[in-house]
């Protein structure tokens, strides 16, 4: 195979470089986005000074202002962070049509027809996206995507100061492995807390440690994925860049920022995982046959359980009460929850029998579609549900992810 | 009651009334075969309270009488009889009746004909007269249509209109509509709008023999029934309250393309594409290919991401710009099914807009269907 040109981009403390755009008065002050800390709320993303005071993404918000009591706290707005992704999207596929975003501020690249090489192009990328945009990114290059993806980790841990990185970090071919040596375990793809402890114990810290170690024996201690590790801290991915990232499913959780056991609240938070599921869906024009749900107990433990509808759906109310269903199949009154998740999978594009005149059913299909266009407009708390706005009813809020 | 009855005759009258048997009723009786001597015939009668329907067939009675039993009991029972004569006893004080034929004896207990709901003899006079053919072949094409969505009570029925001597049947069930109107020999001199279950109806063409008779439907006042009666048949059915929808307002006036193509091709290609299509949704895709000169195509598709996919090309007259529609592929069946004439014309406007299929030549049928959409 011919040597691929992969860059990986990453938009530089995305949320913030956007907040930082909407509200000059933010530059070079140390805030968080994210959720209120009364709300339980968490850290979704934060400044570079705030990074400074050991603020970390994904930290709880309470304890972020602990670390820093003058830490500023902005409600994050991901609507705007989604236009302004597209558009950054949008300018890298100028360049290359064959573009895997990963997530809403990552993308890898596959550069291999164009002839000027990676250093040139990340820099190109960068300027350009910069100038149109106003948002700072970091790239990192390599033959493939696993030491694209590293290098650009690097490049961004190696960059000092108060600003983005805006780091470029290029990897020469052949120089994978060697580029690789000297990094942690925990560096390469799929190894985690878990898998690098028992490397440790086994004596293998650094990724030269674990390219030279015997396949054989990786394949004894971790099965097939051993050959798979050692291949990765070796430097060798042939996975290509997936243009299509075919969704096989659609998923929303929550993390309790406290075990929760209460049912009341546990079925309203399911009632709003099920509406974000089921507009995600409407918003990819797709419909899901089978409704998931996920639950884990404060031991980490964790339960899921599905069921298959006899009709696909895109609808918040049959995915919840199919979601309530099972919810009440694998709990018991009283048991504390601390993550509950609601997914759909079985997804396919909607071809809906028409009706010839209108049923209740494509009433709600209408609701809904004049319901979504009012978010997309004014924002998801723009228009909700009576039984949503209960009085006095304080909504539980904490870590959210979506899958 | 002492009876002598044919095994053919006996076998046969049981076969028709057991479709209105309900086994698993809480009313024991309603599992149960009502046997009664009638007018020099032996009378069978079965009822599920929604549908009921009695069956006379010839007999030598010796003793009047009446006993039911088990339905299963007699229908199982007088199945492995001989093609011979069988002789019906009742002992009244035990119940039980007794079945004798050649040297096989059988005693089945019963459940006092009292308890059997009632069945309250039909004014003829008043009906209105039908022929069994043209009235069998309205039913075909219509009841099918209806739906069997428990919670649309009104769309499980079939309309049935009557002005004049004309009579229009009409079934929906929210997504298509068959309508078929038929000309009586004579005026009934009446009006009547009223909603029979398919099921029924669909019951009433299978049990009532083909052949130059006629059947006689009958609306008691204020029983909230319709009775349907031959010489040797009557089918009692529960009347379905409510507003069926303004189906005249549902048929498109106007189409932007008409195809015309065979129906048995169209038929074919759609029974291919539903072995593909029933395990994703039942969607098949047609495309309406139109030429200069009229001579167009349709291409009938069907694909499933785990089967495979289906590809047909069938030959056509398309007047009008080319679509591509997209149909639950059981119902184009299930329409094409039923057409009689060689030639059909599908009128189409857009792929979310409702198609029309005709039978060419016939304007006494209409079937309306909505297409699936994406999105």
């Amino acid at each position: 195979m011919a040597v691929r040109k992969i860059l990986h981009i990453d938009l530089d403390a995305f949320f913030c470089s956007v907040e930082e755009q909407m509200n000059p008065a933010l530059r070079g002050k140390a805030f968080a986005v994210g959720g209120r800390p009364d709300q339980r709320g968490v850290v979704a993303s934060c400044s570079y000074p705030a990074r400074k005071a050991g603020i970390r993404s994904a930290m709880p918000m309470s304890q972020a202002l602990r670390l820093l009591p003058a830490l500023i706290v902005v409600p994050a707005r991901h609507h705007e962070y989604g236009k302004r992704s597209d558009a950054v999207m949008a300018i890298l596929r100028n360049w290359t049509p064959i573009l895997e975003q990963v997530s809403v501020d990552e993308a890898f690249l596959d550069l291999s027809d164009l002839p000027e090489d990676l250093e040139t192009l990340a820099k190109k990328i960068q300027t350009e996206v910069q100038q149109k945009t106003g948002l700072p990114c970091s790239l990192g290059g390599a033959v493939n995507k696993l030491v694209a993806k590293i290098a650009n980790d690097v490049g961004k841990s190696r960059s000092a100061g108060n600003g983005p990185p805006r780091a470029i970090l290029i990897v020469p071919p052949g120089k994978e492995a060697e580029f690789l040596a000297p990094l942690p375990v925990k560096t390469i793809w799929g190894i985690g807390d878990k898998t690098a402890n028992r490397l440790a114990e086994l004596g293998i810290k650094t990724a030269s440690q674990l390219a030279a170690a015997d396949e054989e024996f990786l394949i004894s201690q971790f099965g097939k994925f051993g050959r798979m590790m050692k291949q990765s801290a070796a430097g060798h991915d042939d996975s290509p860049v997936m243009v299509e990232h075919a969704v096989k499913s659609i998923s929303q959780e929550i993390t309790f920022e406290r075990d929760l056991a209460d049912r009341e609240r546990l079925i309203q938070t399911l009632h709003d995982l099920s509406a974000q599921v089921a507009f995600r869906l409407r918003s990819n024009s797709l419909e899901g046959s089978t409704v998931r749900i996920k639950i884990r107990w404060p031991d980490f433990s964790t339960h899921t359980r599905q069921v298959t509808l006899a009709q696909a759906t895109c609808q918040d109310g049959v995915i919840f009460s199919t979601a309530c269903g099972l919810f009440d199949s694998i709990w018991a009154p009283g048991r504390p929850v601390r993550l509950i998740g609601v997914g759909v999978s079985g997804l396919q594009t909607p071809f809906r029998q028409l009706p010839l005149w209108d049923s209740m059913d494509e009433k709600e299909r209408r609701l809904l579609t004049a319901v979504d266009e009012v978010r997309e407009k004014f924002g998801k708390t723009a228009i909700q549900r009576g039984d949503q706005l209960k009085p006095g009813f304080s909504h539980p809020d904490g870590k959210r992810g979506q899958h | 009651m002492k009876v002598s009855v044919s095994q053919q005759h006996l076998a046969h009258g049981l076969g028709i009334v057991s479709r209105a048997v309900a086994p698993r009723s809480t009313l024991p009786v309603l599992a149960n075969v009502l046997i009664a001597t009638d007018e020099g015939r032996l009378r069978l009668s079965a009822t599920n309270l929604e549908m009921g329907i009695s069956c006379w067939v010839p007999a030598e009675i010796s003793e009047e009488g009446a006993i039911t039993v088990p339905a299963r009991t007699i229908s199982d029972l007088v199945a492995t009889l001989p093609n011979d004569k069988v002789v019906l006893t009742l002992d009244e004080r035990s119940m039980t009746l007794n079945v004798r034929s050649g040297q096989s004896v059988t005693d089945i207990k019963g459940i006092d004909p009292q308890e059997f709901p009632p069945m309250p003899p039909v004014d003829l006079e008043d009906g209105v007269e039908l022929n069994v053919a043209d009235f069998k072949e309205m039913i075909q094409q219509v009841a099918f249509s209806a739906s069997v969505d428990e919670a649309r009570p009104v769309l499980q029925g079939v309309l049935l209109s009557l002005a004049g001597s004309e009579l229009v049947m009409a079934a929906t069930d929210g997504f298509r509509i068959s309508i078929k109107k038929s000309v009586l020999s004579s005026s009934a001199g009446k009006s009547l709008n009223v909603i029979i279950p398919a099921r029924a109806l669909t019951e009433l063409s299978r049990i009532v023999a083909d052949g130059g008779q006629m059947i006689t439907m009958h609306i008691p006042r204020d029983r909230g029934q319709v009775i349907f009666h031959t010489k040797d048949i009557e089918l009692v059915s529960q009347i379905i309250d409510g507003n069926f929808p303004d189906y005249k307002v549902i048929v498109p006036r106007t189409f932007k393309t008409r195809t015309v193509t065979s129906a048995a091709g169209l038929l074919k290609a759609c029974k291919q594409a539903e072995i593909i299509a029933r395990e994703s949704n039942n969607i098949v895709r047609l495309n309406i290919l139109s030429n200069s000169d009229q001579i167009g195509t349709v291409e009938v598709s069907a694909q499933s991401e785990e089967t495979g996919t289906n590809e047909n090309k069938v030959d056509a007259t398309v007047d009008g710009p080319g679509l591509a529609i997209a149909f639950n592929v059981r119902f184009l069946r299930e329409v094409l099914e039923v057409i009689k004439s060689p030639n059909i014309s599908l009128e189409t406007n857009m792929n979310n807009t409702p198609g029309v299929i005709r039978p060419l030549g016939d304007d006494s049928y209409v079937h309306v269907i909505m297409p699936m959409h994406m999105g």
